[in-house]
């Protein structure tokens, strides 16, 4: 985002200099148009509001200093935050600023957490939480709990990775649910139990706290109310799903309906559409609680046959994938070759 | 004076002659300018002072040339608050920075931290005589590999944004080898990936599947969350710690392409706990393995126990937090939350300190002698 060039000036100290310097100031960079050219020309920037006396012990924020277009400027490594207090010298003079939020600025919220349904098994194994502008990927696990009837956070709930699951956008976080709890015979599952009840309630709250990419928090925490149903200790079974196929040399949708909700993570993009072997383009959603995959193509269905591919990984809410269930027994072999089913539904438009 | 200015000469003929020997093999297709580095997650040096950055959210391996760095003596080096530092350098608060990693160029003892900022700028630093620089990453000597899967189609949901996601969760170098372990967001399994360098253009990657069983029946797909190669019993093996504390050796000649691998689980270090970063060090004669974990002390191992343990642990841990299998000892560092080799024999640490400060600074290395 670029931001409009914001000039507040908020207090000037020039105890030490008796030129006063106009200072531009942006997000991305700090301009002096009347800057003092006998002088070296080096711009020092604090973070907080730093008193005189404590100058020389403090660190200047990383940037540099260089000349364009005849002005002098200074640019951090990092934009500057909003609302923040800065300390700039220049010059031996000190002056302290900060750069209001907009007005206007969209503020982050959570669009939508996955599953979508409110009724969820008991070994569920993970969350999808869609933010409206990228986060502050640092810290996430802080803000987000999973609460029990009697108002208790349940503790070890939920997987902290050191490197966050999030997308290339920063806006959709992936949680897992302790898989160790989830997982039966497992130490925390012996020790701890499965992390949710049958017959139970429970919330996810994601803090109002968390932030945005630019320091900026939520204005109201995030509820989502949901209650616990049985394990589901089956793999997804394609052969008991429904096709409803779309009208020969239309652009309507293929529908599937799964019967189940799925793992909104695992399906988008582990499914496609082949026609004489050459996979048409189009969109692939999921929605009535991820139990409906529908595909939109970008061109219209022609007569003949399809053949939909679905990759062996598309999992359910437990994380049973097509081959093989979350919680697989093993044999005592030393290696056991990797299956690599193929999924496959054929289909047929007719004149 | 004759002989002295022939013997000068031939020195410096052999220095530019190994120098460009060296250029020609590992760095031979580095170029200067910009890696795109999208994300500095998690980093290990190879040799010749090339850093490998596992960048993450690009999907991508880079290795920088950081060779012309100085050699340093940093083994009085200590960075008290620095967390607060960090964020004074960047001009934010504590909660928009993260520390993703630390590590030592063995070569000239040069500390590096990786910084991961709320904006999703890298930030890489260097650590010189008590005070963090910052290294440029916009004009590098690099090379750069990807690791896209082949098969990954990008897809995107209605709104055009991307769902996957392959997290790096540990790199390391060995033998003309990067080794990677990564963790998805579309299914909980290990995954460990070896890839040639110098990278080519003919990529070899492995995807590999490695699990423990150490409950009884029931696999566990958990993700390595830190390992190092190393020598077992003369053999080539990787020691990995999962996120559930299990230490699991396996060979690496015996990982093939396509198949599972069952992992032996050595030890069990305590329910409740997860690893965080893994050294070997030797010290008179001896090797020792340190474990630094979110929830026990630093961890120290000797290799000896690790070679002389029989069978492997194949039963739950009954009693609640116990640890079994190889001894270790707890070494009077908690709350590690980075961990490197420095020197010889040495180890450096970023430590939360029970009044609050997070501080980097050097290990005692009385604890591994």
């Amino acid at each position: 985002m670029k931001y409009t060039l914001i000039f507040l000036l908020i207090l000037s100290s020039d105890l030490l200099s008796q030129k006063k310097y106009d200072f531009i100031f942006t997000k991305d960079k700090i301009t002096i148009p009347n800057y003092d050219d006998s002088l070296e020309s080096k711009v020092y920037l604090y973070n907080g509001e730093i008193e005189e006396d404590f100058i020389t012990s403090a660190t200047p924020i990383l940037g540099k200093t260089f000349f364009q277009e005849d002005l002098l400027h200074f640019s951090p490594i990092i934009p500057l935050g909003w609302d923040r207090i800065y300390t700039l010298v220049y010059n031996h003079s000190i002056t302290y600023f900060k750069i209001p939020l907009p007005k206007s600025y969209n503020k982050l919220y959570v669009e939508e957490i996955y599953p979508t349904s409110s009724k969820l098994p008991s070994n569920i194994l993970k969350w999808y939480i869609k933010f409206s502008n990228p986060i502050n990927r640092n810290n996430v696990y802080n803000y987000l709990h999973f609460i029990n009837a009697k108002g208790d956070t349940l503790s070890r709930a939920i997987l902290p990775l050191e490197n966050l699951l999030i997308n290339k956008d920063k806006t959709l976080v992936t949680l897992w649910i302790e898989p160790g709890r989830q997982k039966r015979k497992l130490i925390p599952n012996q020790l701890l139990g499965s992390v949710f009840t049958s017959g139970e309630n429970y919330r996810i709250i994601i803090s109002k706290n968390i932030k945005d990419s630019n320091g900026v928090s939520m204005q109201k925490d995030y509820v989502k109310n949901f209650s616990i149903i049985d394990a589901d200790r089956s793999k997804p079974n394609i052969t008991q799903w429904h096709l409803e196929h779309p009208e020969k040399e239309s652009l309507s949708p293929l529908i599937i309906k799964c019967y189940e909700p799925l793992d909104y993570g695992s399906v988008l993009e582990n499914i496609n559409i082949s026609y004489k072997n050459q996979i048409i383009r189009g969109t692939w959603e999921l929605s009535n609680n991820e139990r409906i995959i529908q595909f939109l193509p970008k061109k219209k269905w022609k007569l003949g046959n399809y053949r939909i591919n679905f990759n062996q990984t598309i999992e359910d809410l437990a994380g049973n994938n097509l081959s093989r269930l979350f919680d697989n027994e093993i044999d005592n072999s030393e290696d056991v070759n990797v299956t690599n089913q193929e999924h496959i539904i054929e289909f047929s438009i007719y004149e | 004076m004759k002989t002295l200015i022939t013997f000068i000469i031939s020195l410096l003929f052999s220095f530019f002659l190994q120098k460009a020997q060296a250029n020609t093999y590992l760095k031979a297709n580095f170029k200067t300018g910009n890696p795109e580095i999208s994300s500095i997650h998690k980093m290990t040096f190879g040799p010749e002072g090339i850093l490998f950055i596992g960048d993450s959210d690009a999907a991508q391996i880079i290795a920088v040339d950081l060779s012309e760095h100085p050699k340093l003596d940093n083994s009085k080096v200590k960075l008290d608050n620095i967390d607060k530092l960090i964020a004074d350098m960047m001009g934010t608060t504590i909660d928009q920075v993260q520390i993703t990693d630390m590590v030592v160029n063995p070569n000239n003892n040069n500390i590096y931290l990786s910084i991961n900022h709320s904006s999703g700028i890298p930030i890489l630093l260097r650590v010189e005589e008590n005070v963090l620089k910052q290294v440029p990453l916009d004009n590098v000597s690099f090379s750069k590999a990807s690791l896209t899967n082949p098969i990954d189609k990008e897809a995107k949901d209605r709104r055009g944004r991307s769902l996957r996601k392959w997290a790096i969760a540990d790199i390391k170098y060995t033998n003309g080898k990067l080794l990677l372990s990564g963790l998805s967001n579309q299914e909980f399994a290990s995954t460990f990936s070896a890839i040639d360098f110098p990278f080519n253009e003919k990529q070899e990657s492995s995807s590999l599947e490695i699990y423990h069983a150490a409950h009884g029946k029931y696999e566990t797909h958990a993700p390595i969350k830190t390992f190092i190669p190393t020598t077992v019993n003369g053999t080539s093996q990787i020691v990995a710690s999962y996120t559930c504390t299990p230490l699991v050796v396996f060979p690496i000649d015996k990982i093939k392409q396509g198949k599972h691998h069952k992992g032996k689980t050595v030890a069990e270090l305590g329910s409740g706990n997860s690893p965080v970063d893994m050294i070997e060090i030797a010290s008179e004669g001896n090797r020792y393995l340190l474990i630094a974990n979110t929830n026990r002390p630093l961890m120290k191992m000797d290799f000896k126990d690790l070679e002389s343990f029989q069978g492997e642990l194949t039963k739950p841990v009954v009693k609640k937090g116990a640890a079994e299998g190889v001894d270790y000892v707890n070494l009077p560092y908690v709350n590690v939350q980075q961990l490197d080799k420095m020197g010889d024999n040495g180890f450096i640490i970023i430590q939360r300190e029970s009044n609050g400060n997070l501080t980097l600074k050097t290990g005692n290395s009385w604890w591994v002698k």
